[in-house]
């Protein structure tokens, strides 16, 4: 990664090592641009985090069941 | 950690047992679908989830408050789904059949297609994901818990859990699209969502 005026440029491999943490918000400021400065500009990146984010969405189409039972009942009998 | 929390804890390390009713039951649906996911089938989620409550509650003195309950509780079960993975090497068997989804108010083949997503999605956590990096993808992607907090169930560092998080949504990307899943994740969304493209 590089300075170019006030940026920090960064590489496709260096964006990309840090889609995780850019999606989860987990980024200081600085480097959180450069990331968004690198899918402004960079195309192929930027259909790679659509992809990233999409596998993600689905993911969380998990469904949440139901315990299907109270474990309690038979807790309290040990 | 609320007062509340704090003072059933409290009680319950004295040997109230509602108050570790009251404590557990906010955390037992937690558990069951944070088992389910791990290990893939409700029978197993159900022993694993007894299991934990009942280890839980027989070291309930030994809580120390160096975590939160949540934590503390996941780490158990965790290590109990650990345990049994070495214990029992899993022979993998997910029928569709067995996906149930709801079905009220919804047309067959919206059914079939959700039951189809979930199947691929359990599929390839269970199939694809090492534990590893199914745990910490369950954890973070499915229970919305913290970095921090997931580093102290899985005894990592911070800087491990960030780089095996990145690793398991990567491979679970990748196998989901591998495994012909797309498709079906394709169909739900236009079908089920009314969304042509994400």
């Amino acid at each position: 990664m590089h300075l170019r005026g006030d940026f920090r440029i960064m590489n496709c491999k260096e964006a990309r090592a840090l889609f995780s943490e850019f999606y989860d918000r987990e980024l200081n400021q600085e480097i959180c641009d450069a990331v968004k400065e690198h899918l402004a500009e960079c195309q192929e990146c930027k259909e790679e985090y659509k992809n990233f984010r999409k596998g993600l969405k689905i993911l969380k189409k998990l469904r949440v069941l139901e315990a299907p039972r109270n474990y309690m009942e038979k807790t309290q009998r040990h | 950690m609320t007062g509340l929390e704090r003072h059933l804890i409290e009680a319950a390390k004295q040997g109230d047992s509602r108050a570790f009713d009251e404590l557990f039951l906010q955390q037992q649906k937690y558990l069951f679908n944070l088992m389910y996911q791990l290990c893939g089938d409700i029978a197993g989620a159900d022993d694993l989830t007894q299991e934990a409550i009942i280890l839980a509650y027989k070291k309930i003195r030994d809580f120390r408050y160096e975590s939160s309950f949540r934590t503390w509780l996941s780490r158990i079960a965790i290590n109990l789904f650990r345990l049994e993975c070495r214990r029992k090497p899993k022979h993998y068997s997910l029928c569709l059949e067995k996906i149930a989804v709801p079905s009220h108010q919804d047309n067959p083949e919206r059914v079939v297609i959700k039951s189809e997503l979930q199947w691929c999605i359990l599929h390839n956590l269970q199939q694809h994901l090492p534990n590893k990096y199914r745990e910490v993808l369950v954890l973070r992607d499915l229970h919305h818990l913290s970095y921090k907090e997931i580093s102290e169930i899985l005894e990592w560092n911070v800087s491990k859990t960030k780089t095996r998080l990145h690793r398991a949504r990567q491979m679970f990307r990748q196998q989901f699209i591998n495994n012909k899943c797309k498709a079906f994740a394709d169909d739900y969304l236009c079908i089920c969502e009314g969304i042509l493209e994400l």
